[in-house]
């Protein structure tokens, strides 16, 4: 396999970060939101959280990608292939993430809440210095395992125009007819990508490490 | 464009086929990646440094790496390494290693959130360490571990979707054959969505199920 | 459960409605000349007609648009989507008309309208060097593979059943994972367009050769449009620039540069032998 063909892959592995990165970020604050309304009391709130979640989990991206590409511009709104693929990926991340956040906010030992109840927090003060600092820690590396999952997933863009890395190498594949080469290329890529992301999320976790008793 | 039941009908036998191929390569492929990746988690924690290393590396590649890559590489590449296997047992063995990496990342998260204090107190009392792991480890985490693996199983389902790549004739393979042949791509489409939701909600429902039977093990501290 | 019925019922619903809504556009070739822009979808994985050359989308497609561009006096604006993606993405009226090419087929030319032929389609077998075959009656009985839901796959199944002891015929998402399984040695052939395998054994004449003759019934690849009114003036004009083209010699020289041979093909194919 030539230089060339790698840069090649090299240079969709960048589209591949940036559609994914923006994606995960994206997803991780909608996230919060839906996870929000699956707690909530509100019935209406919690039921479309709920609806939210089972959607974009249980149909598959592929199906999601295809619904946004071809209906959206029907309805009068054109949607350019990046950002179908951004949204897309965005919509189905967020309900992972909703779900990942959902058994962090439960999973807070019971005792911190009537600890802080007793010392007179009030509910925000409760949410924003025991509650949410806590779910996030329990579910950290959950959410890094989603992101990394989303990455992978972004290869699915490519059925709504976006040559990304393993579209890229399919079709690279298919002109040179050698396709071990450049699908172990991009396993490495897809490697260091990973790698980088997973980085980011590992560093954070360990500045945040809960001070275990 | 009109939707057209009477395709999904005549073809209903190869579909239903096919939904059953996805079901059971995907029980099968959960049920052993939860027992390969809890032992793989296992031995990370307590197996020394080498076997953690070793173990650590094998995690990092089955996540840095799509499951289509890895499956590709498996069937087409693993012939000129002497590896020839046909096209159920690749993924189905493919499956379950991959499922593995992330089963046993889960429950290393879980083990950490268990308190230190809690392990020592068993330590003290005298409990053999795998006394400690199925009566303090496990107990305690499942709540924490229970919903991403849910999670897990549900990405399971998609991966399945995958193994069409190496001609296994699963709901993927099946519905879009039956879609470009009568180019009902709607109908197939919708099928596809369908079936895997139906796939889905039933996991997280049991899900669900489980984690309210399991929350009266939360523990306080 | 009830609310899974529901939203299935709107996917579908959804999907129906952007195909349909799509269809009320107006004539399309003068939306195409009032843009400048023909939009093309296609595939980029289907050499040498539409591939990937050291990072640029080269093939015969490439350089026939580019004419059919200058004849029209509109720019080309390329699609790439798998092929899979790309018949809906005409059907919803992403673009405004496909490359690929297809194989004419009679079921197809009940849905589509297809142009003037530009090659030969004919199926042949393209085998493994080291697997003995010398005529395409030697794949009896041995394990042999084609792209799945395609006209290729269609004619491979027929041929099989000629055959005294039936080969064992595996399907593939796309021709070239049928490739990367001969070189792993499962299958000895893959059944594909003459033009398609010939291009695959100039490029792997280490490893494939092409089986002589061709088993499959004569036919021939097309460009696709949409058969509703509103597309006929376009696919009409693009019939008239390949016409043009075969008759001044253009389409002659692209098919020597891509397939290193020329094909005769019809001006029309009004009766496909499948």
């Amino acid at each position: 396999m030539s230089w060339k063909l790698f840069m090649l892959l090299v240079k969709a592995s960048g589209l591949t970060l940036v559609i994914s990165g923006v994606s995960i970020l994206i997803g991780l604050a909608l996230g919060f939101v839906i996870c929000a309304g699956l707690l909530s009391g509100t019935r209406g709130l919690n039921r479309a959280a709920e609806l939210f979640v089972s959607f974009f989990r249980g149909v598959p991206l592929l199906v999601q990608l295809l619904l946004i590409y071809h209906l959206m511009p029907a309805l009068g709104i054109n949607v350019s292939s990046t950002t179908a693929a951004i949204v897309g990926l965005s919509l189905c991340t967020a309900a992972y993430q909703a779900e990942n956040l959902r058994a962090g906010f439960g999973a807070v030992p019971r005792g911190l809440l009537e600890a802080a109840d007793m010392c007179g927090f009030s509910h925000f003060q409760t949410f924003r210095r025991i509650r949410a600092p806590i779910a996030l820690r329990l579910t950290l590396p959950a959410i890094i395992n989603e992101a990394v999952l989303l990455l992978k997933a972004s290869s699915l863009v490519s059925v709504v125009g976006i040559v990304e890395l393993t579209r890229m190498a399919q079709d690279l594949a298919s002109s040179t007819y050698r396709p071990i080469p450049i699908f172990a290329s991009a396993g490495l890529l897809y490697f260091i990508i990973c790698a980088i992301v997973a980085g980011i999320g590992a560093l954070y976790e360990r500045r945040q490490k809960w001070a275990r008793r | 464009m009109s939707f057209d039941l009477s395709i999904i009908w005549q073809n209903l036998p190869d579909i239903l086929a096919g939904f059953w191929t996805t079901c059971w390569l995907w029980a099968v492929s959960t049920a052993g990646g939860i027992v390969l990746g809890f032992l793989v988690a296992v031995a990370r924690r307590y197996g020394g440094r080498l076997i953690a290393s070793v173990l650590g590396v094998y995690v990092a590649i089955m996540r840095g790496t799509p499951f289509l890559v890895q499956i590709f590489l498996l069937y087409y590449g693993g012939p000129f390494i002497g590896i020839s296997l046909t096209e159920t047992p690749t993924g189905l063995i493919g499956l379950v290693i991959y499922g593995a990496a992330y089963f046993s990342e889960v429950f290393r998260a879980g083990f950490e959130a268990v308190p230190v204090g809690h392990i020592e107190a068993a330590e003290c009392v005298g409990l053999t360490r795998w006394q400690t792991v199925r009566r303090i480890l496990l107990p305690e985490m499942a709540l924490l571990v229970l919903p991403p693996s849910v999670n897990i199983a549900v990405i399971l389902i998609k991966e399945t979707a995958v193994l069409s790549t190496i001609t296994v004739p699963e709901l993927t393979m099946v519905t879009s054959v039956i879609g470009s042949q009568y180019y009902a791509f709607v109908e197939a489409l919708t099928l596809l969505a369908l079936f895997y939701w139906f796939l889905v909600e039933v996991t997280g429902r049991a899900g669900r199920w489980a984690e309210a039977k399991l929350s009266r093990y939360r523990f306080a501290n | 459960m009830r609310s899974i019925r529901i939203l299935g019922g709107m996917v579908g619903a959804a999907l129906a409605m952007a195909t349909a809504f799509s269809a009320h556009a107006d004539d399309v070739l003068a939306k195409v000349k009032a843009a400048g822009v023909l939009s093309v979808g296609t595939e980029t994985a289907f050499a040498p007609f539409d591939f990937i050359d050291a990072g640029e989308h080269v093939g015969l497609n490439v350089d026939l648009f580019a004419e059919i561009g200058k004849e029209l006096g509109v720019k080309i604006e390329w699609v790439t989507l798998p092929w899979d993606g790309v018949l809906p993405g005409l059907e919803s009226g992403k673009f405004d008309m496909v490359a690929g090419p297809a194989t004419i087929t009679k079921a197809r030319m009940e849905r589509y309208r297809f142009t003037s032929p530009i090659a030969e389609a004919t199926v042949a077998l393209l085998a493994r060097k080291d697997a003995g075959l010398t005529k395409p009656e030697d794949i009896a009985g041995k394990a042999v593979g084609s792209g799945k839901a395609t006209a290729q796959l269609a004619q491979l199944q027929d041929y099989a059943k000629t055959l005294p002891t039936a080969p064992t015929v595996r399907e593939y998402v796309s021709f070239n994972d049928g490739y990367a399984d001969m070189a792993a040695g499962r299958i000895v052939a893959v059944a594909n367009s003459l033009p398609n395998i010939a291009y695959v054994a100039s490029q792997r004449s280490d490893m494939f050769e092409v089986i002589k003759p061709p088993f499959g019934k004569p036919s021939y690849f097309g460009f696709i449009g949409r058969p509703d009114a509103d597309s006929t003036s376009l696919m009409d004009a693009i019939d008239a620039a390949l016409l043009k083209m075969k008759a001044d010699g253009r389409m002659a020289t692209l098919q020597k540069k891509w397939f290193g041979d020329t094909f005769n093909t019809p001006d029309k194919v009004t009766d496909p032998s499948f």
